[in-house]
């Protein structure tokens, strides 16, 4: 287990590589010299010549990816243009917000999706089951930006009930975190469903009706746990993608995290910021689905048996 | 043998055999055709995306772009809904419902033509990689895994500021970030259908490789990749507006769906329509869409095969 473990994690090394690698090439072609962007506006032009210099401006493209790649492994990720702030440092004090809010946002879509998905599939072509598929049809079709504002719009600005924007109390996290689990709650509704559905038919379920086994304790017990692999591998796709995902919404609801922070050094030209926190993103991204396939084993133990065979790649 | 078997199995169920009837032979696509028409909600995306798709054509004959789309007339500014603003207007004073309307181009242009560099790009890549195999297949494949590791929407915001600002960038950072997806499905329905007899003997009589996977292979491994592209407008569209609604997509003054958006968000308080309308045209055009490639991808799935 632990070897498999480690195996995954020595795979994530070339992904950081090549993710590291394709931002830092695209941000490359990015117009704008940086070095005018440091200079103040007098510089000469020798002046701004040694600050290309400094910063290494002057190599080539290869080199300077290399000696960035060198700072990434010590968690040097260069100095912002603007603030003149650590990068690194930046993001790590902005991750935590994002992270509570793909938290929350996640909760709210489990706490839904699961027992919805799971009716529908138990009642599998009746009205409860079209209406609950028409509802995640319905959120899986709205743009959650635009949730986010209507829902600014009923709870903060005409009932008055929570705030509308910022990180300030206990309440501000329920509109983000509403907005953003939305579409996630609608896939994974889907998701619940047809997991639930194909497990639902299979011949132990009758043995288990057969023998007397009640009903609920059918569909919780011994259906649910078969279901749940499906389930589980939307869940950490899904939780991945709100890491990058949550943009929109914190820049709607005025959210202290990474995606205003790119959001706000894009529109700045803050280039080591950008190429940085897109970095940070991937690699908290993939490890989140690499824990995913980690937590297979608790749930599957046939899987387990491959992971320590060391069968599975 | 096969006769037999079917007339066992249908004893006692309401279904007539249909043995008897005379054998019809569709083509693939027209069997698919003919299960999407009995899905309700499909015939309803359809219609919707007509009618999107006709307004989107003819609303020159309603409105002159220059001047009542794009030129500001502050004296008509943030009036609500009435009888000659249906919508209203916005905080510049343009018809709110005349710049839904031909928003309609943008974000229907941007999803098809975005998809569109994606299949093109995606397919072959995939297809390669499938076909060959191998080194080839390894490098693609590693690319791709890279592509799709980073969060779509970060690769498009990295893929605009780079390029700059434009509708034509914006198209094509979607397209790029759509398609890793494509090369999956191309590779999988290619690796499907790669080793069978008829792909055998097309070898053996010595057709070129390219000529055997878009004239043998692709064809036959279409289905899948139909499904990935239907639904693949419908998210490229909201991704789209998405972008535009931080300032990264089309650009002002045209009237994109996500920017009108944007620049209603200023006015939330007092003139809540600017937000409700542009809002609701993205959700429809996108509902249309989903209906439309649900019921594709279930007429497709032969395990719901009745």
């Amino acid at each position: 287990m632990y070897r498999y473990i480690i195996k995954r994690l020595f795979l994530l090394i070339p992904v950081i590589i090549g993710v590291s690698f394709v931002v830092f090439f695209i941000m490359d072609i990015a117009p704008g010299d940086p070095a005018y962007m440091i200079a103040s506006e007098e510089a000469s032009i020798e002046e701004i010549e040694q600050i290309r210099h400094d910063l290494g401006l002057d190599r080539n493209l290869f080199l300077r990816y290399t000696s960035y790649l060198g700072g990434l492994l010590k968690g040097d990720l260069g100095v912002s243009y603007i603030s003149k702030r650590d990068v690194f440092k930046t993001y790590m004090t902005r991750f935590p917000a994002t992270l509570k809010l793909a938290f929350f946002s996640m909760i709210i879509a489990m706490i839904i999706s699961i027992p919805l998905g799971i009716m529908s599939a138990v009642n599998h072509n009746t009205w409860k089951d079209s209406s609950s598929m028409v509802v995640a049809l319905l959120g899986l079709s709205m743009p959650n930006f635009w949730l986010g504002l209507l829902l600014i719009i009923v709870f903060s600005l005409k009932l008055g009930l929570l705030p509308s924007g910022g990180d300030t109390s206990f309440f501000s996290i329920i509109l983000p975190a509403i907005t953003l689990g939305t579409g996630y709650t609608a896939h994974m509704t889907r998701t619940a469903r047809s997991a639930m559905l194909d497990v639902i038919r299979q011949d132990y379920l009758r043995t288990a009706r057969a023998k007397g086994v009640s009903e609920k304790k059918v569909v919780n017990k011994h259906a649910l746990k078969n279901a749940l692999i499906p389930i589980i591998t939307v869940f950490g796709i899904q939780f991945s993608k709100v890491l990058g995902g949550a943009v929109l919404t914190e820049t709607i609801f005025a959210w202290p995290g990474i995606g205003r922070l790119i959001v706000d050094s894009i529109n700045q030209r803050d280039i080591p910021m950008v190429t940085g926190s897109i970095i940070m993103t991937t690699i908290f991204a993939s490890v989140v689905i690499m824990m995913v396939d980690i937590v297979y084993a608790f749930v599957d133990p046939r899987i387990k048996a491959q992971y320590i065979k060391g069968g599975l790649k | 043998m096969s006769e037999n078997a079917i007339s066992l199995e249908n004893t006692g169920s309401k279904h007539k055999i249909s043995v008897s009837k005379k054998y019809v032979k569709r083509s693939p696509m027209a069997e698919i055709w003919r299960q999407v028409r009995k899905n309700k909600g499909a015939i309803v995306g359809l219609v919707i995306l007509g009618l999107l798709v006709f307004m989107a054509l003819t609303a020159d004959l309603f409105y002159d772009y220059e001047t009542e789309i794009i030129q500001q007339n502050i004296s008509m500014r943030l009036q609500g809904p009435s009888w000659d603003h249906w919508m209203g207007t916005d905080d510049l004073g343009r018809d709110v419902m005349g710049r839904l309307i031909y928003g309609s181009r943008f974000s229907l242009s941007v999803g098809v033509v975005a998809v569109m560099v994606a299949l093109l790009l995606g397919v072959t890549l995939g297809a390669i990689a499938g076909y060959f195999g191998g080194l080839l297949d390894n490098i693609i494949m590693r690319f791709t895994d890279i592509f799709s590791s980073i969060p779509s929407i970060l690769l498009a915001i990295a893929i605009v500021a780079a390029l700059g600002q434009s509708t034509i960038n914006l198209m094509i950072a979607i397209g790029v970030t759509s398609t890793p997806a494509f090369v999956r499905v191309a590779r999988a329905a290619v690796l499907m259908v790669k080793n069978q007899e008829y792909i055998e003997s097309a070898k053996a009589i010595g057709v070129r490789s390219y000529k055997i996977i878009l004239v043998h292979v692709l064809p036959n491994s279409l289905s899948p990749i139909i499904v990935q592209a239907t639904l693949r407008v419908a998210s490229a569209i909201i991704s789209a507006a998405g972008l535009s609604f931080l300032g990264l997509g089309v650009p002002a003054p045209e009237p994109e769906w996500g920017g009108m958006l944007a620049a209603g968000r200023g006015f939330i308080r007092d003139s809540n329509y600017l937000t409700l309308f542009p809002g609701m045209a993205i959700m429809i055009t996108v509902l249309a869409l989903n209906l439309f490639g649900d019921a594709v991808r279930d007429a497709m799935d032969p395990r719901l095969k009745k």
